[in-house]
């Protein structure tokens, strides 16, 4: 349900590593925040959005914040807080792991409740519904936007409030095999929408892979990635829906050309795994993210590193892909805010980010984490930090879940039932407009 | 009312204890009585009374996203969200789709189930046992787990099934995946799933016809079909009466076996009304709507059921 949030699990947690105790945590609290409250309801661009006075938090501040984390990072979370613990003494910080799949539910009942808990992470695609319930706390001015990737700072912007933090992000490559292209006779990695289809052709017919690529027929994630690089929109902040305009029919036509020449297969199984497709070859093509890293290293073994290799999204207008990943959130009802945003900070932290990369291979977005030789030296990181700089998001509205659910609608219905592009974007823009940005 | 009542009984108890319990239980009794039943009580009224009140409170209401935190703010729509309701093509295309579900997969189930009964009831004798088990095993076992394998084996490159074809030469097709062929492959999975119980209640009900009237019969020169069909259904029609009835209201409620195995796809066809309900309550949050389709969901299952009954009973007169 949740595509964007719920990568699958990435590498085994390596050791912490050399974690450097910030012990002058409370400098950093020392901004001001006099120019942030510019207020202004339409933040399109997120260029003047609300946020919260800075929180005054000096370094003596105590007590106890119970935390919330999903998924792989909920089970990993555990030693940063004691890290922190460690740093602040008189701190308790209570790390509850959630499963992905109850989060959702989860979370709703305690904002019902009023229960919920000081901090909690959040899918990205879920701001837009949790911030309409009123429950989360805007942000304090201590976070500064040009420290983010700005794509990934925007989603956290609702209806002109900034009400999350970005703790990690991810973004789509394309993942090919060098050895089938090399074998087709391509040296060059696709670069262009033309390349990609050629390759997609070439693979098959003269690198013996079964299919060109692998693509979604149902998966806006992996579409909008071209309705971006053709110069469309969604759009990605408040406004009119712009999803029948002719750069979506476009790329619409683009997207379905790949089933229609049957370079990809138009019935994909519920529950299929690329990750052993592309290890065996049939589909030597898929976008995905950087958690597929790990998993072809899993499953290709020793050698099967040589045999692929990523390109950025193949470029039309601009080389535009996804960005996802995770969100920190503190709640109104929390008793100790202070506390809850010097986590937060933490957790933003640089070079915390850059230790949770080495625990959980989660990828930094604080920009400033990317210029660890970590990051910076590995060839496929980098090429996801580079990625990262032109990324776009779906819009942080509160009716997203149905829009989206809309958006895969129609494209199942072009991709495996023949649709007319025109017919589908127009399937698409009249359901967005009749379900609204729900504000 | 309850003072006078009890003063009675209290002075009727007194003298004469032994005879109490012939008259009415003591207010002590009472008292104890509804100790004991208090734990069901309290559960239901909080976990099932309750719900359902508030529920169709809800169904009258735009409950949604922003009044989490303040239920009593929610805005009062009247009928519109059952207005609403009748003009959502989705919801059409999920009701068809139980209905579907519902009219092909009771009788299959039932039919079945009712087979099988009879063999072990009149034919197989060693066994019995391990096969009643072995039907009943998949009912007992959690539908997620079974929905899990059911799709591994109806996987179109690496599935059990599709493997066996293939041995044969048959090339199969992407059973979840297909949108004519989704359903029915749910509905297999569902009657594999549910014949266990129906078989069970049915082989109970035969057990207890007399074997008078079989004897009675095959003096009469009566073989085996026409012992089954004038002795064995119509001394049956009660169960059978129960059985559609308890397996109708079952599976008008699907939901596991879609959710796990396709996700409602592909095109929405085996997307049930309980799944949609889902879809507005939990995804979209749109909980006022997904309570009125909770209620025409309750209202359908009623009239069924009142159907069901009246028309199986009148043949039984």
């Amino acid at each position: 349900m949740y595509d964007g949030s719920t990568a699958p699990a990435r590498g085994a947690g390596r050791a912490l590593g050399a974690l450097a105790i910030l012990a002058s945590f409370g400098l950093v609290f020392a901004a001001c925040g006099t120019n942030n409250k510019n207020n202004n309801g339409s933040a399109g661009a997120g260029a003047s959005a609300v946020q919260a006075p800075a929180v005054s938090a000096a370094a003596s501040v105590g007590g106890t914040l119970t935390v919330w984390a999903m998924g792989n990072e909920g089970v990993e979370l555990k030693k940063v807080a004691d890290a922190f613990m460690k740093d602040n003494p008189g701190t308790t910080v209570n790390v509850t792991p959630v499963d992905w799949g109850q989060a959702v539910a989860k979370l709703q009942t305690a904002i019902a409740g009023h229960q919920t808990p000081d901090v909690s992470q959040m899918g990205t695609d879920m701001m837009g519904q949790f911030a309409a319930t009123g429950a989360l706390e805007p942000v304090p001015a201590n976070f500064q936007k040009d420290a983010f990737f700005e794509s990934a700072w925007n989603t956290n912007i609702v209806n002109g409030t900034v009400s999350g933090v970005r703790w990690y992000v991810e973004t789509r490559l394309l993942y090919y095999r060098k050895d089938i292209a090399e074998k087709a006779g391509i040296t060059n990695p696709p670069a262009t929408w033309d390349d990609l289809e050629a390759a997609a052709k070439v693979m098959k017919d003269k690198g013996g892979a079964k299919w060109g690529i692998a693509l979604g027929t149902k998966n806006w994630q992996e579409y909008l990635p071209f309705l971006w690089s053709n110069g469309g929109a969604i759009p990605e902040g408040q406004g009119k829906f712009t999803l029948n305009s002719p750069q979506a029919v476009e790329a619409l036509t683009v997207y379905q050309s790949f089933f229609k020449d049957g370079l990809t297969p138009k019935s994909v199984p519920e529950g299929f795994d690329i990750t052993p497709a592309f290890v065996s070859g049939t589909h030597p093509m898929f976008f995905s993210g950087p958690w597929h890293i790990g998993l072809l290293d899993k499953a290709g073994g020793a050698d099967f590193a040589s045999k692929w290799a990523l390109a950025p999204i193949p470029k039309k207008v601009s080389s535009t892909s996804f960005v996802g990943g995770g969100n920190l959130v503190v709640y109104k009802d929390s008793k100790n805010k202070d506390l809850a945003w010097k986590f937060v900070q933490y957790l933003t932290d640089p070079k915390t980010q850059v230790g949770w990369y080495n625990q959980v291979t989660d990828l930094p977005a604080v920009t400033a984490a990317w210029d660890d030789p970590k990051l910076k030296d590995d060839k496929n990181v980098a090429m996801f930090g580079e990625q990262l700089k032109s990324t776009k998001a779906q819009p942080a509205i509160p009716t997203w879940s149905e829009v989206s659910t809309a958006i895969n609608d129609a494209l199942e219905k072009m991709t495996t039932r023949s649709l007319d592009p025109q017919a589908a974007a127009d399937q698409m823009q009249k359901a967005a407009e009749s379900i609204g940005m729900g504000s | 009312m309850t003072v006078p009542a009890l003063a009675q009984r209290g002075v009727r108890a007194e003298p004469a204890k032994t005879v109490s319990s012939a008259t009415g239980p003591s207010l002590r009794e009472d008292l104890v009585g509804w100790a004991f039943a208090a734990p069901f009580v309290i559960l239901f009224g909080l976990f099932l009374a309750f719900p359902i009140v508030a529920s169709l409170l809800l169904s009258f209401t735009s409950f949604g996203l922003s009044d989490l935190q303040n239920p009593i703010g929610a805005t009062f729509v009247g009928l519109d969200n059952y207005a609403k309701l009748l003009g959502d093509k989705t919801f059409w295309t999920a009701l068809f789709n139980t209905f579907y579900f519902v009219v092909v997969g009771v009788p299959v189930t039932l039919a079945i189930g009712l087979v099988i009964a009879s063999a072990l009831d009149r034919g197989v004798r060693r066994f019995r046992t391990a096969f009643r088990v072995g039907y009943y095993l998949p009912v007992i076992t959690s539908i997620v787990a079974i929905a899990v394998v059911w799709r591994f084996l109806l996987n179109p490159d690496v599935g059990l099934v599709n493997l066996v074809l293939g041995a044969v030469g048959i090339k199969g097709p992407a059973w979840l995946a297909d949108p004519v062929l989704a359903m029915p492959s749910i509905i297999a999975m569902a009657v594999w799933r549910n014949l266990g119980f129906a078989m069970v209640v049915f082989l109970a009900g035969m057990q207890s016809i007399p074997t008078q009237l079989y004897e009675a019969a095959s003096i009469d020169g009566a073989g085996r079909w026409q012992a089954f069909r004038h002795v064995t259904i119509p001394m049956l029609r009660p169960t059978i009466l129960f059985m559609t009835v308890i397996t109708t209201i079952g599976y008008l409620q699907l939901f596991e076996e879609p959710f796990v195995m396709t996700g409602g796809g592909p095109l929405d066809k085996t997307l049930s009304v309980t799944m949609y309900m889902y879809q507005q309550g939990f995804t979209f949050f749109h909980q006022g709507y997904a309570s009125a389709l909770a209620y025409v969901l309750f209202l359908i299952v009623a009239i069924v059921a009142f159907f069901q009954f009246k028309f199986l009973r009148s043949d039984d007169a």
